[in-house]
């Protein structure tokens, strides 16, 4: 048979062919073994990702560095005695949120990783090998900063009782302040203010070691000079990085030669903008600054499409009351009930905290990773009751909004309300 | 903790939304556990920056419009699920590069056969003899239907033969034997992918029983991505008294003194129900606690099964208009091979088959203005090996070369240009199936619709097959086969059999009465939701 041309294999097909199907199947089954099923955990993907994505690492403190600004730099290794043998691989900008049990409730704080992606992988087994000199811990290790915070919690709990061989929680690494060389420019600048320097040290390392390939212009901002961090480390990667990094500082309290003065604007962007247009801005650091930021950036003489700007998860605003959308509340506290798994609470939370804040003070175990609104690891069913979320925060999805749920790490209550807050799945300490 | 439920319900997937959505309409104490802490499963969508991504999702078919509602829209509907749908037109367009290569798109409804006529001169003849055999098809269900899954054999045999063909050969056997020449089966059997296996193995009527609910139907898509379908059901559970536990795995199975199965264990609480429904694929349940009671009949089954299609997917927000990219397309199918055996056996080496939707195409909104989303599915087959040389430390780079090489070449093939736009980049893989679902292998699918193992093999051999006491299955991994559509009255059909069964124990909830029909009898010749397959 000829079609188009085409000459045709005949074909035979016969309605005698349905009686086969069943003893086909039958006899397809009788010649399978007995045996137990290969356990999903066993395949290619599924072990790929429980080590990318391990639902929480226990892990020890191996060391403690005291930094300027009362800050200390911590440095986390697996801790093989409670079943973390490894720890999971991260890209430069990344954090993990450690979790704090203090008089008995549960903490949860986002911390960027300041150590390179090669670090945290086992001496000599990773893509980028390092000498064991520089790799002192052979099953990896991630390098935290702690910055004490005024009134804060858990930042003063960890320096408190943090030391070498204390054992803790910590989430997998998390968050999208990555470079993703599909998206973003070949060159960088980076915005650093304050702590908000720790991914970048991560991005740094990451550039000298290979395992990223971009050029970054640091832009970092502190108030005084001796407050500046890893200031010797810092010159010495631009020293020896053939231009691909290169670092400004700018001090907003003191003048001083050789340093940029008052805080990082637009100006001060074009200034040491790369040549090579368009270039990505990534900033990190206190919400202020980013706040400032958005204004300063479409200042830019030849401003940047908004895919090539991108912010560090920024927490919740230091001034709630400033954000454009702000509700004012009807009163100053309101009583929230939660559902949290089999238990039950009523909780008090204030106009102006987070319904997070308020659960993890009165002891409910609410999951959270990121606290800036756009992870989306603390998503509760709301019950009932009206809130406050700024639109700044909003990262739901729309079906979200739609159906009645919230983010508790960015949201802030508007009358009494109920609440169905998963339990959390790390464990408590 | 101990709990106890008339039933539970393993797994927030499709098939574990529908299922508690009906059982606790029913009036039965329900819980679904959730592993994750969100419903959905795959039906589920995630935001970067300003955009919001569809998961999984291509489209829906046999949804029918509002004015003629179809089996999705009336299955939504039927659960008290507000789910809105809208229409899209077209079928696909199809590229195939090379010698033999095409570029065409197919309409659906009333244009589909001039579409295809247009496409592929001279097949007109062998149209008429498919619409023949799609006839007699429909007539042999109904007949079935009409004889309670017990037809005559006889009667089959003498009326149905189109459909007794149909349902025993391979798509591209049948095409060939209606006189399709090469063309037009590849552009025919342009929805393989939606079902997982090639068109040389792949179950003929159950081909045409999906394609046709796209061809009639036309395809549906949600305005609220697919978790705004998953949401709609969750709603439905939690106003019907149901409950639904996220961040809750099961771990365990408990059997009570005559190996029924009377609960099951989550960490360090106990679950009790007189039935549970598991959303999760057999596989994993059969590498729970408790597994050495499960029978060893139902190993062999499993172990004789192959692994479904997994994938990797790339969801590109860009930060110019569809129309500004020359995107005009819902759904186009890229192939640089025509034969659907060598799309499906890609090993990644080369750029195998893929489908790039941009959703803002169907639903304007679906992102904000001036913006759009290109969202690009690559089917992985189980031996693909595409994770060989990848580890934890290199996945990233190898997310972002594959996702680089991919939507290269679907900028050379339309002639259009979008690596300079792309504002947000997210990749799905295998891994990431694996990580969410915790299916083996990172199936997406299921069990492969192999040519023995097809939904009308495993109809004819239900009552057979994994029929533990008191847990019964449902979702893409069940007897209806992989797709949306199904999933969904894959729930439906568990529930169904659970009331049924509790009714005939002499339980039920106060609104059990609600419940219509029994469930299908066991022994149904062929599966009666025809259609609704699809990806």
């Amino acid at each position: 048979m000829k079609i188009n041309g085409e000459k045709l294999k005949k074909i035979k097909v016969s309605a005698s062919n349905f009686l086969k199907i069943l003893p086909e199947r039958v006899k397809k089954i009788m010649k399978a073994p007995g045996s137990d099923v290969k356990q999903p955990a066993s395949y290619k993907p599924n072990s790929l990702a429980a080590s990318l994505h391990p639902e929480f690492i226990f892990a020890e403190v191996a060391e403690t560095r005291e930094l300027p600004g009362s800050t200390i730099m911590y440095t986390l290794v697996p801790d093989a005695s409670r079943g973390t043998s490894s720890l999971a691989p991260f890209a430069a900008g990344q954090y993990v949120s450690v979790t704090a049990e203090i008089d008995g409730c549960v903490y949860r704080r986002p911390y960027s990783i300041c150590s390179s992606p090669s670090e945290a992988l086992p001496a000599r087994t990773g893509l980028w090998p390092v000498a064991k000199s520089v790799h002192p811990y052979p099953n990896g290790f991630y390098r935290i900063a702690v910055k004490l915070q005024e009134g804060g919690k858990v930042s003063e709990f960890i320096h408190k009782t943090w030391q070498k061989g204390t054992k803790t929680v910590i989430s997998a690494p998390e968050g999208l302040f990555t470079y993703e060389p599909l998206r973003d420019a070949s060159n960088v600048v980076g915005i650093a203010g304050g702590v908000g320097i720790t991914p970048f040290r991560s991005m740094v390392k990451a550039i000298l070691e290979g395992s990223e390939d971009f050029s970054l212009t640091l832009l970092y901002g502190a108030r005084r000079e001796s407050d500046i961090l890893f200031r010797e480390e810092l010159d010495g990667a631009a020293a020896c990085s053939e231009g691909r990094i290169k670092v400004v500082y700018v001090l907003s309290d003191e003048q001083k030669e050789g340093f940029e003065h008052g805080f990082i604007t637009a100006e001060t962007v074009a200034k040491y903008a790369p040549g090579e247009y368009p270039y990505s801005v990534f900033a990190a650091g206190p919400d202020a600054m980013l706040k400032s930021l958005e204004n300063e950036l479409p200042k830019l003489p030849r401003p940047l499409r908004r895919k090539f700007v991108r912010f560090d998860a920024r927490g919740v605003p230091q001034d709630v009351k400033t954000e454009p959308d702000y509700t004012a509340p009807s009163r100053e506290f309101y009583t929230v009930k939660v559902r949290n798994g089999g238990a039950a609470f009523e909780i008090t939370c204030g106009a102006g905290e987070t319904l997070l804040s308020a659960m993890e003070r009165s002891g409910v175990n609410a999951p959270s990773l990121c606290k800036s609104g756009e992870c989306g690891f603390c998503h509760t069913k709301l019950i009932s009751g009206s809130y406050y979320m700024p639109a700044s925060r909003d990262f739901r999805r729309r079906a979200d909004s739609v159906y009645g749920y919230i983010h508790p790490c960015c949201t802030y209550p508007r009358s009494d309300m109920e609440l169905d807050v998963p339990v959390a799945k790390t464990p408590r300490a | 903790m101990r709990y106890d439920y008339d039933v539970i319900v393993i797994g927030a997937g499709n098939g574990g939304l529908a299922a508690a959505s009906k059982l606790s309409a029913a009036g039965l104490k329900t819980v679904v556990l959730e592993k994750h802490n969100l419903p959905g499963g795959v039906a589920t969508s995630f935001v970067r920056g300003r955009f919001e991504f569809e998961a999984s999702l291509h489209e829906l078919c046999d949804v029918g419009t509002e004015e003629e509602p179809r089996l999705v829209r009336n299955l939504f509907a039927g659960l008290g699920s507000d789910a809105a749908f809208v229409n899209e037109k077209n079928l696909f367009r199809t590229v195939v590069t090379g010698p033999d290569g095409y570029d065409v798109t197919l309409e659906s409804g009333e244009d589909f056969e001039k579409s295809l006529v247009k496409a592929c001169p001279g097949c007109e003849k062998s149209i008429a003899k498919l619409k023949k055999v799609l006839a007699n098809t429909s007539e042999a269900l109904e007949y079935n239907d009409a004889k309670n899954g017990n037809p005559n054999k006889l009667v089959m045999l003498m009326r149905y033969g189109k459909f007794l063909i149909s349902a025993s050969h391979s798509l591209d056997d049948v095409l060939r034997s209606l006189g399709f020449d090469r063309r037009t089966r590849n552009v025919l059997e342009t929805y393989w992918s939606y079902l997982g296996v090639p068109a040389d193995e792949l179950n003929s009527m159950h081909y045409w029983e999906m394609a046709r609910g796209y061809i009639n139907g036309g395809a549906g898509i949600p305005t609220m991505k697919s978790y705004g379908l998953s949401l709609s059901l969750a709603d439905t559970i939690l106003k019907n008294g149901g409950e639904i536990r996220y961040n809750t795995e099961v771990t365990g199975l408990i059997f009570d003194e005559n190996g029924r199965v009377a609960g099951v264990k989550a960490g360090s609480d106990e679950f009790f129900a007189k039935e549970t429904v598991s959303n999760v694929i057999p596989h994993s349940v059969f590498a729970m606690d408790g597994r050495e009671r499960l029978p060893s009949k139902d190993k062999k089954l499993l172990n004789a099964r192959r692994l479904g299609l997994s994938f990797v997917c790339i969801y590109a927000g860009l930060d110019r208009s569809a129309a500004e990219l020359g995107l005009n397309d819902y759904s186009v199918f890229v192939a640089h091979n025509s034969s659907t055996r060598r799309q499906y056996e890609n090993t990644g080496k080369t750029i195998g088959m893929y489908v790039a939707n941009c959703l803002n195409v169907a639903v304007p909104d679906a992102t904000p203005a001036g913006t759009c989303s290109l969202f690009i599915t690559v089917p992985v087959f189980p031996k693909s090996g595409i994770f060989d040389g990848v580890d934890a430390a290199n996945y990233k780079k190898f997310k972002s070369d594959f996702s680089r090489k991919y939507i290269a070449d679907f900028e050379k093939t339309l002639g259009i240009e979008l690596l300079p736009y792309i504002e947000e980049i997210s990749v799905a893989t295998p891994a990431t199936f694996a990580r969410y679902f915790g299916v083996p292998n990172g199936t997406a699918y299921g069990y492969e619709l192999s040519a023995w193992d097809g939904v009308l093999s495993r109809t004819l051999n239900r009552s057979n097959e994994l029929n533990v006491p008191g847990l019964t299955f449902c979702g893409g991994h069940s007897v209806n086969g992989d797709g949306f559509g199904v999933t969904y009255t894959s729930g439906v059909e568990a529930a169904e059999t659970v009331v049924s069964r509790l009714a005939a124990a002499g339980i039920s909830g106060p609104a059990a009465a609600g419940i219509s029909r029994p469930a299908a009898a066991p022994d149904t010749l062929v599966a009666k939701n025809g259609g609704a397959h699809e990806n």
